[in-house]
């Protein structure tokens, strides 16, 4: 029950923030803050019950019969729910704190936290339920309130367009995942995630209807996850404020896909073809996520590319089986995630500016944050003894485990050897960033006035996530919470990847030296400003979808204005003639009524002589 | 007697009638046409009534049903006639014209 909590009491935050909020300036941060605050204690003893080998609770079901298969409304709350949990109130309650002074006078504030909070209820909803319409309730609810907080500045074009982007690409993918859960429910017999995971590991669903399922399924968690060929819409989320971006980009939203993958991976194991387009599309994603983020000249922009590029590898680890590796991975990029988010949040409320080239020698002005986003990107670059460096280490263990002794061999080396070329590029996109950032000279001409550290309501939040990026290495060491096998520490790909990291710092290091504090990514050449165009794949899918459905709805536009629409028109003209030619034989004289009676009837005893 | 002679007759009252009332201004003369038809008709069902030896001489009946009818109608209309020409001392049937459909009320 106390799962339940932590569904309902954002949500009345959310209710208390968005009735009061407009009449006194503190219910709105209050409601939030201490609503989500609530919902993290109560994880935290959801959390402390479920970890570790605890049985899993249940709540309900409440059916409900359709006439076909019955909706069995009910939570579900095991290990892998419970630790979804605590990173998701973990990560909104910090986002909520830190909003409090980010956006501090802004008039939409009240508005703005009842999102989050319904934001974090929703992505709640979505790990515990064990229905799959409750979590499709929770999935559509995300991809509302993202939808909304992405276009927070409504004001500017941009944020406009990323918003309907964000919600035209993951509904694209949602409408597979609508028929996967139709396919998966139908073949297992019920909607209940833990029957459909009970009949995939019993077999008792056939390997055709799970590829169908799968496939189906899998639109949607590509769609929420933006990865490839639908992720385009995340970089575009960027207009949104930091800490929306912050929250969409660790703990909830593209998380959700990750997740609902890694709960029905029994289901996702029975069909070979799904894992293989799973891999190949984590391949292709991870790799052009990260050469994007080499080349991206906006730091949020790099930060969401670098999120495309970290799901991808869960995503890899996943397609390879590797369970606890891609949860785990999924956690510990939360950490860091939101860390670098709001770090990035704090520069760019201090320089004024998101763009790399305009910051420079924050160093010695900003002292706490540069501390933080430190362990931010060495977490993310994969150095020990941060968090990453764990949980890659989880990912291309398992992988290497799979590519040398496992059964799908050919999808173990893509992921392996991609992992490692991504772990190179990580490396080098995250010090480019942080050198361009802290280091070189202050780009004064850009910049506002001095820039000066945020207030701790906002480095607060930094410090908890720098405590937990750092020490998070501890409890990702012993997997066994989530109630698997604990995995050994991998060494032989551990040193390959340490190997990895050093390369791609020792890159983007050199290259900073020898053009003496430039952009380390003009190295690139000629590849850079395709990149920085992100190889022209909206403009590409402009033209390969967009262009086509023009041309149709031109073809509808004009069919009907030159075909329908004249019969339609002929009609009222036909009427409208009609009765002028009736009012003018009505014209009150009987006289001419009686000659037309007359010739008439003169008529018609004509035409029916004639006619016999 | 041939059937043709009353009915030639019977044609041309009823053509003469037809005629006054279409073409005749005065609303007594047009009543007096449609009396003229009337009578055409009453004619001809006489003379049908007396050509197929009608046992139960219906022609004649509805003769005199017509001619009952017909005085009822001319009072009736003459009354009509008397209270248009009190309202607006004039019985031009040409100038009676409130049954058109207008979009303005008439000026006239």
């Amino acid at each position: 029950m106390t799962a339940l909590l932590v569904v309902a009491l954002p949500l009345l935050g959310a209710a208390v923030a968005l009735v009061g909020g407009h009449r006194r300036r503190l219910v709105a941060p209050a409601a939030a803050c201490v609503s989500c605050g609530a919902a993290w204690v109560c994880s935290l003893l959801v959390a402390a019950a479920h970890l570790g080998d605890a049985a899993p609770a249940v709540v309900g079901p409440y059916v409900i019969g359709t006439g076909g298969i019955p909706l069995q409304a009910s939570l579900y709350v095991d290990q892998l729910s419970a630790s979804m949990l605590l990173l998701a109130t973990t990560v909104a309650v910090l986002v909520q704190i830190y909003s409090v002074a980010y956006l501090r006078g802004d008039p939409r504030y009240p508005s703005y936290a009842a999102l989050v909070s319904i934001f974090t209820a929703s992505m709640a909803l979505v790990v515990v339920a064990d229905d799959l319409f409750v979590l499709l309730v929770g999935w559509e609810a995300m991809g509302a309130c993202s939808y909304f907080l992405i276009s927070h500045h409504w004001e500017l074009e941009e944020a406009r367009a990323g918003a309907v982007k964000a919600f035209v690409m993951t509904r694209l993918g949602d409408v597979g995942l609508l028929f996967g859960i139709f396919v998966a429910g139908d073949a297992a017999g019920s909607y209940r995630i833990t029957d459909v995971v009970q009949a995939a590991s019993s077999g008792g669903i056939g390997r055709t209807q799970a590829t169908a399922a799968t496939l189906l399924l899998l639109c949607g968690i590509v769609g929420k996850s933006a990865q490839f060929p639908l992720h385009s819409w995340l970089p575009d989320a960027m207009p949104g404020p930091t800490p929306i971006s912050a929250l969409i980009h660790a703990a909830t939203m593209v998380a959700a896909g990750v997740y609902l993958l890694a709960r029905l991976l029994p289901l996702f194991m029975l069909s070979a073809t799904t894992m293989t387009v799973l891999a190949v599309i984590a391949a292709v994603t991870m790799l052009g996520g990260a050469l994007m983020a080499l080349a991206a000249d906006d730091l949020k922009r790099v930060l969401a590319w670098s999120t495309v590029s970290q799901l991808a590898y869960m995503f890899a680890a996943l397609s390879i089986g590797g369970y606890s590796a891609g949860v785990l991975h999924l956690l510990s990029h939360g950490a860091f995630k939101a860390l670098l988010f709001l770090a990035a949040g704090s520069v760019i409320h201090a320089v004024g500016s998101q763009r790399l080239d305009s910051m420079g020698g924050l160093r010695s002005s900003m002292p706490v944050t540069f501390a933080t986003m430190t362990v931010g990107f060495a977490a993310l670059a994969g150095l020990p003894p941060f968090v990453g460096f764990f949980s890659k280490d989880a990912v291309l263990g398992v992988a290497g485990e799979a590519a040398f002794h496992g059964d799908a061999q050919a999808r173990a080396w893509l992921v392996l050897v991609v992992g490692l070329v991504v772990e190179v590029l990580t490396a080098a996109y995250a010090t480019r960033a942080w050198l361009m950032m802290f280091f070189g000279r202050r780009r004064s001409d850009v910049a506002r006035a001095e820039p000066h550290e945020s207030p701790w309501f906002m480095s607060g939040p930094l410090l908890v996530l720098a405590i937990l990026s750092t020490l998070g290495g501890v409890a990702v060491v012993r997997p066994g919470f989530l109630g698997v096998a604990p995995e050994p520490f991998h060494a032989a790909t551990a040193l390959v990847s340490l190997l990895a990291v050093a390369v791609g710092v020792a890159f983007s290091a050199s290259e900073w030296w020898r053009l003496d504090g430039h952009d380390p990514s003009r190295r690139l050449g000629p590849l850079r400003p395709a990149l920085a165009a992100e190889l022209g794949y909206d403009r590409a899918l402009m033209s390969a979808v967009l262009s086509p459905v023009r041309v149709a709805m031109r073809t509808v536009v004009a069919s009907e204005s030159d075909v329908v629409e004249p019969y339609a028109r002929g009609v009222g003209t036909g009427a409208s003639w009609a009765n002028r030619f009736l009012r003018w034989l009505h014209n009150g004289d009987l006289q001419r009524y009686v000659t037309a009676i007359v010739f008439g009837a003169v008529a018609v005893a004509v035409v029916v002589g004639i006619v016999q | 007697m041939p059937i043709l002679y009353p009915l030639v007759v019977s044609s041309l009252l009823f053509a003469t009638g037809t005629y006054v009332v279409m073409a005749r201004r005065h609303a007594v003369l047009v009543l007096m046409g449609v009396e003229l038809m009337l009578n055409a008709v009453n004619l001809n069902l006489v003379t049908f009534d007396a050509y197929w030896h009608d046992s139960l001489d219906s022609g004649q009946v509805l003769a005199l049903f017509t001619i009952a009818i017909a005085a009822a109608e001319i009072g009736l209309g003459l009354a009509i006639v008397l209270l248009v020409f009190r309202s607006r001392s004039s019985i031009n049937v040409d100038e009676l014209r409130e049954l058109a459909d207008r979009d303005e009320a008439p000026t006239a």
